[in-house]
């Protein structure tokens, strides 16, 4: 009996080991290998956007209250610097905006209460949704939602706080799904 | 003194030509790899681990270290599209090698499944492939880590799935799911192709080229585009000419042997540029990549369910063909795969209707829900379909602009239609809710261009890659695929590469060149 299970230990030993010739005469692995020292470095804070350098302030004031109507956070991310940054290099965006932001002033949106502003932009959002996209304003809106999206869930507030992204980790095993059947 | 004369002088490094170069080298042939582009280094260029709100525009740069992008297009660097591929692994089935004879559109292959499995078992055995032994005739198993178990999601397809009769399986894939070959088991981190800084997926520097260094039958020849490849009075060609990426300057390497494997589009492109293998006058001819459908939804059981880490290593399942076997109204098929992004991207945030905060908990609850349905038809060719060089048009190093010309036939429309119809009823059946359904067909994995066959009248190359014309010129990559399959086809690109090395290693021992 134990004999027959030393035999068999040792045939696993020399198995082990002609394996691992093989392997090493089909390819000589280099041992100097630094795959081990793989450091993984967990997403820092996240870094400010540019300055804006396009939008006045002002407009900027109302860029971030709109985005924040739209998607609320979105002021606290600084959704204004994002428009900014994409408006800056693309005329078209520059001229939506130019035309929603007159659009907005002409109806004394900063002055408005929040009931006011919502029930201004509300309409803009009904219309947008139903894919009807024909005036300034609708135009208008429809950017300003997809860049105050864009910049918040691309923002940390966004992404990991909000929607609680949890992946980019280190794991020695992809953990079986257990769906809850019952 | 004389140039050096290799015995072979291979261009590019990525799969092909990183499996090519490994395989030769080890046989003791002595090979130079031209490759357009630097070195990368896997472990630090790459910003595999980077988030959107790390850098200021939010968009997070391929590259770190100054290095040149990558593109999926004309990808430089060392490794190719090796260093950014998903590394979706098939074997092709038997029925891929005989399309003509299934279909009677399209080409059949020179040779067959039999010819190819050895191969693809010797590449299954060195780089490491994952996956499920599932037992279908379309998909043959091969030699296989573990697979990554399923995600939630693929689950829940997985039994929409069974309720149409349709079968979806464990995606195989060229990542090491087990330390091996002293490259560590995938971490899981899903961001794959951005480039995977541990190499557990597979390149072909850190799969195959580098650990051959040491044998010093492989020389690198760095940043060296190549332009040009003379050939002599005997019809045989002799050396690659190149320009220098950074300084410009020019350069000649000499080599009994030449193999194109720049990848498909510029393969076609060189041959077009140099004048070689055309006197069938089908160089650019039969292009037909992959294109793809697609069909956005939430996955109604996962909507305001707790988000997990589930991104993987992308996609964990896919739906094999079926269409194949059954009555339909057009030839060859089609195959699907499941949610290949990762969760660093909420892109589709802003299509959702509505503001507020209403808006803000649609996003959420539909975040860990969001799933992406990617089907992938097989293009058939047709004489619209095309690779040409820009007769006036020039790149920054002076070489012609390359254009590839694309028409969807009635074929493929109609793939594309059924696809897509069927995608639809499988997520539906899942419980999904429909977000968005793509309604143009896209291309994606490129192949055909100079293809393979017996006929030189009517092919570029042999089952070897050899060109018709050129007994010393070969190439290797999805040109000389005859039928593209529905399956992602490196894998087949690589069997490929070990069986020319192994003709080649045959041909220089024989002393044929």
């Amino acid at each position: 009996m134990a004999d027959e299970v030393m035999v068999d230990q040792e045939k696993r030993e020399t198995l082990k080991i002609i394996g691992t010739i093989g392997v090493q005469c089909a390819f000589p692995f280099a041992g100097d290998e630094l795959w081990g020292q793989h450091v993984h470095v967990p997403p820092g804070k996240g870094v400010g956007l540019p300055k804006p350098t396009h939008f006045a302030e002002k407009d900027l004031a109302t860029l971030n209250r709109v985005a924040d109507l739209i998607v609320p956070g979105a002021a606290a991310a600084d959704v204004a610097a994002y428009m900014d940054l994409v408006a800056k290099r693309n005329p078209e965006h520059q001229k939506t905006f130019r035309e929603g932001l007159e659009w907005l002033e002409a109806r004394g949106f900063s002055k408005m209460n929040e009931a006011e502003q919502v029930g201004l932009l509300r309409p803009l959002c009904e219309a947008v949704d139903k894919g009807e996209i024909k005036s300034a304003e609708q135009r208008f809106f429809r950017a300003a939602k997809s860049m105050a999206a864009d910049g918040f869930f691309t923002s940390r507030e966004g992404l990991v706080n909000t929607l609680g992204y949890q992946g980019n980790q280190v794991l020695s095993e992809f953990p079986e799904c257990v769906i809850d059947e019952h | 003194m004389a140039a050096k004369i290799y015995d072979v002088v291979i261009v590019g490094s990525g799969a092909c030509g990183g499996t090519l170069a490994a395989h030769l080298a080890r046989a003791g042939v002595e090979v130079c790899v031209v490759e357009g582009g630097p070195k990368i280094e896997t472990r630090t260029d790459f910003n595999t681990h980077g988030m959107p709100f790390e850098f200021p525009n939010r968009v997070i740069p391929k590259m770190r270290n100054n290095k040149p992008g990558f593109d999926t297009e004309r990808t430089r660097g060392l490794g190719g599209k090796s260093m950014l591929w998903n590394a979706v692994a098939w074997r092709f089935g038997p029925r891929d090698f005989e399309g003509y004879t299934r279909d009677g559109v399209g080409y059949d292959w020179p040779i067959g499944y039999g010819d190819l499995a050895p191969w693809y078992e010797v590449i299954e055995r060195e780089v490491g492939v994952c996956g499920n032994l599932d037992g279908l005739e379309d998909l043959p198993d091969g030699i296989f880590l573990p697979p990554a178990p399923m995600k939630c999601s693929d689950i829940l397809i997985q039994r929409g799935a069974a309720k149409l009769g349709r079968k979806v399986i464990h995606v195989r894939k060229a990542t090491l799911t087990r330390a091996k070959f002293g490259r560590p088991a995938c971490h899981y981190c899903g961001n794959c192709m951005a480039g995977c800084d541990v190499a557990a997926k597979y390149n072909s520097w850190d799969g195959h080229m580098r650990p051959l260094m040491k044998t010093g039958k492989i020389t690198l020849q760095l940043d060296s585009i190549v332009y040009d490849v003379p050939k002599n009075a005997e019809n045989k060609v002799t050396a690659v000419r190149f320009i220098n990426r950074v300084t410009k300057a020019e350069g000649e390497i000499k080599g009994k042997v030449i193999v194109l494997a720049a990848a498909c589009v510029q393969n076609v492109a060189l041959l077009l540029q140099a004048g070689l293998a055309n006197s069938s006058g089908r160089v650019g001819k039969d292009f037909m990549p992959h294109f793809t459908g697609g069909v956005e939804a939430f996955l109604k059981p996962l909507i305001g369910k707790p988000v997990t880490n589930d991104e993987g290593f992308l996609d964990h399942a896919y739906l094999p063909s079926f269409m194949h076997k059954e009555k339909r109204d057009y030839a060859r098929s089609w195959g699907a795969q499941f949610n290949y992004q990762n969760r660093r991207s909420v892109g589709w945030a802003r299509t959702l209707p509505g503001m507020g905060a209403d808006f803000v908990k649609a996003v959420k609850d539909r975040y860990p829900a969001y799933f992406v349905f990617s089907p992938y038809g097989e293009k058939t060719p047709d004489e619209r379909s095309y690779i040409a060089l820009d007769p006036e048009k020039k790149d920054k190093y002076g070489l012609p602009e390359v254009k590839k010309n694309l028409y969807w036939n009635e074929n493929d429309r109609k793939i594309f239609a059924d696809m897509q119809r069927q995608s639809v009823a499988i997520l539906e059946a899942a419980g999904a809710e429909i977000h968005q359904v793509y309604k143009e067909p896209k291309p994606n994995h490129e192949i055909g261009g100079s293809i393979m066959g017996k006929d030189p009248r009517k092919s570029v190359v042999d089952s070897f890659g050899r060109t018709h014309d050129h007994t010393n010129l070969y190439t290797l990559g999805g040109n000389i695929l005859p039928s593209a399959s529905e399956k992602n086809p490196t894998h087949t690109f690589m069997a490929l590469s070990a069986r020319t090395a192994a003709h080649l290693v045959e041909r220089l021992r024989k002393g044929e060149v």
